[in-house]
């Protein structure tokens, strides 16, 4: 079948009432949680997992993605307005657009990233609509091996380049790998570190992990360390419309943004962060007053969120053709995809072609309603910016402990939920990056099993993964993504400074 | 300038050091061979135990000169630690796990609701507590009359519907 056809049999799934009102619901919790700091898609995305035991698969995934794309629209309304940037992929716009709200622009700022954000996530849509076949066909040819290798790339990638330290990144992802480990090894059955406690046999949920990390952890960050650091709300001033010349200023930082944003995430390279400052700066070299910038230019706003926006949906590439998640919130809607039994990579093209491009059409139709919501309607959720920060993390930790009680009705896993929060409040305070930690819990049992699959292949050899040229060609680039930061360090220009 | 050695950073390192050392020792409970593939259960165990190893070690070298790449403790030292919001929060999640079957949901939820605003720094002790109670009644309606799902109303069992 053709691409068309199957992009049209996709508009069937997404264009049914009951997929629109998930999509819309998606967006729109996914808009509400970008918005609100302290709480973010990867957490929502793990609370709502419960809803997969009686939700469809088409339904509850075509959500799930809605609060994935729909939080980066959110997110950047928040670093506009507020002075604190919400998630890391956002500092840029952090900065240029609070400025330009500083000066009374805040309309025009929000205007250009909502905007922009609509046009990048169509063009990487139809990206993703158009690479994904080719990547299946790449991905139906690999084996064990080549996907063990892949997947070591996904590691790397993940560890080094998320966060400021590959040291720390690898610490957190090893300790993901570790939480992974728990539980009844699926090939043999033998229980590994459950250390008899029956709640362990089963694994520790991803829930617990991400929500303790992300909501507790937090949480526990904010009200013990920066309770003297003041924020400031900028009003929405002035129209919400952009001018002749803030148009003709962003356009082509939007199409600039999207051809940056769009193959960082589509490679399994991780993050969104090195394709928004790639783009900041190349808007800034390409601009005719270079001088506006870090003062409040509209193109540092505009290119940024576009390359943001593309990367995400860029990172469903990786995700749905292969298997492979790039960030936290694409680790747990992979998670998602298991709930069902259903693993994403070449054979979902093959075997469930209906909800994969009934997924990716409802991307189409998630960017249309993400416009409308964050432009008309852009008030309302700056409304929820105004709600006192103890009375919000107070109501954030209240739905994080329901969730996670509920999950299991079982206090045990409240205590588990306690010391996972400190542990991601340690993290925060040392600088060591949560995501890896998600990506190797989840990814990890799968690179196991990829494994053991290559090394039964080659009766115990692991020469296998060293004479299959693929997957030699992928360790080696994953032995380079580890050590090139430190090879830079040592023999690098930077080194005369010291 | 000679750095005050950073305590933190070398607990920090200590600890991935032993998380290390708990896995390898779990490792080595777990066989390593049987199977067509040779590869037991207990391989990757030992692999991750071997890295955190590694890991903590690099750590700890990292601390031990000049701190870790990247963290400004001077930073921190500015944002001193308030300890007394985190004793709030830690005291709130605690009892919620203690009270949340004995008294129920509602009564463990408003609780933990008040102490993170308190820990927040806000004391508006009743308008705090009718919020939260406001916002676990809805998730206890929507969950237990919407969803079929059973939070527990411990000892209020006899008062709700």
């Amino acid at each position: 079948m053709d691409i068309w056809a199957q992009l049209i049999n996709g508009f069937a799934v997404a264009l049914t009432a009951q997929n629109l009102m998930w999509a819309l619901l998606g967006v729109t919790l996914g808009t509400a949680v970008g918005v609100l700091p302290g709480v973010g898609p990867a957490v929502t995305v793990a609370l709502l997992l419960p809803i997969t035991t009686k939700v469809d698969a088409s339904g509850a995934l075509i959500m799930f993605a809605g609060i994935y794309y729909g939080a980066m629209y959110g997110g950047s309304t928040t670093s506009i307005l507020l002075n604190t940037p919400g998630e890391s992929a956002t500092i840029v716009t952090a900065m240029e657009g609070n400025q330009m709200a500083r000066r009374g622009r805040a309309g025009p700022a929000l205007a250009t990233s909502a905007i922009g954000s609509f046009i990048a996530g169509t063009i990487a849509t139809i990206g993703l609509t158009f690479l994904s076949p080719l990547v299946v066909e790449l991905g139906l040819k690999f084996g064990p091996p080549e996907y063990f290798a892949l997947m070591v790339v996904a590691f790397t990638t993940v560890s080094s380049v998320l966060g400021n330290s590959t040291l720390r990144g690898m610490t957190s992802l090893a300790l993901g790998l570790a939480i992974g480990l728990v539980g009844i090894d699926n090939q043999t059955g033998q229980a590994r570190f459950s250390y008899g406690v029956p709640q362990l046999l089963d694994g520790i949920e991803v829930v617990t992990i991400a929500v303790g990390l992300f909501a507790v952890g937090e949480t526990i960050y904010n009200a013990s360390k920066m309770s003297q650091v003041k924020e400031t709300l900028e009003r929405m001033s002035g129209s919400i419309w952009m001018k002749a010349d803030d148009w003709k200023r962003s356009w082509k930082p939007w199409i600039r943004g999207t051809l940056i944003g769009f193959p960082f995430g589509s490679i399994p390279a991780g993050g969104a962060e090195i394709p928004t400052f790639l783009s900041y700066a190349i808007e800034k070299k390409l601009s005719r007053n270079p001088e506006e910038f870090g003062s409040g230019a509209i193109e540092g706003v505009a290119g940024p969120e576009a390359a943001n926006n593309a990367s995400s949906t860029g990172a469903m590439v990786p995700l749905l053709t292969l298997g492979l998640p790039t960030s936290a919130t694409a680790a747990i809607l992979l998670s998602a995809f298991q709930q069902y039994g259903l693993q994403p990579g070449p054979m979902l093209f093959e075997a469930n072609s209906a909800l994969v491009w009934g997924l990716i059409a409802s991307f189409y139709v998630g960017n249309v309603m993400l416009l409308v919501l964050n432009l008309p309607m852009v008030g309302l959720w700056v409304k929820l910016l105004e709600i006192p920060k103890p009375q919000l993390y107070a109501g954030i930790l209240v739905f994080a402990t329901m969730g996670v009680y509920g999950m299991r009705q079982s206090p045990f896993d409240v205590f588990l939920l306690y010391g996972v929060g400190l542990a991601g409040f340690l993290m925060r305070r040392f600088g060591f990056p949560a995501a890896p930690v998600i990506v190797g819990m989840i990814l990890g049992p799968l690179a196991e099993e990829q494994m053991r699959r290559a090394l039964a292949i080659s009766q115990g050899s692991p020469m296998i993964f060293f004479t299959h040229p693929i997957s030699a060609a992928l360790l080696a680039l994953a032995v380079t993504v580890i050590l090139a930061p430190w090879l830079w360090r040592r023999f690098g220009p930077a080194r005369r400074r010291s | 300038m000679a750095h005050p050695r950073p305590k933190g950073q070398i607990a920090v390192s200590a600890g991935v050091l032993a998380l290390g050392a708990i896995v390898l020792a779990g490792a080595w409970e777990l066989p390593a061979g049987g199977g067509y593939a040779q590869v037991g259960p207990g391989v990757v165990p030992r692999i991750v135990g071997g890295v955190l190893l590694l890991l903590g070690a690099l750590l700890l070298r990292e601390a031990l000169t000049g701190g870790f790449h990247g963290v400004d403790e001077e930073a921190e030292v500015h944002l001193p630690m308030d300890w007394k919001a985190f004793g709030w929060l830690s005291g709130g999640i605690i009892v919620y796990g203690l009270l949340v079957e004995r008294a129920g949901f509602l009564i463990a939820s408003t609780l933990l609701f008040v102490a993170v605003a308190r820990g927040f720094t806000s004391r508006r002790w009743l308008s705090n507590a009718l919020v939260g109670l406001a916002v676990s009644a809805f998730i206890f309606a929507v969950f237990n009359y919407g969803l079929g799902l059973q939070l527990p109303a411990g000892i209020l069992k006899g008062l709700l519907p």
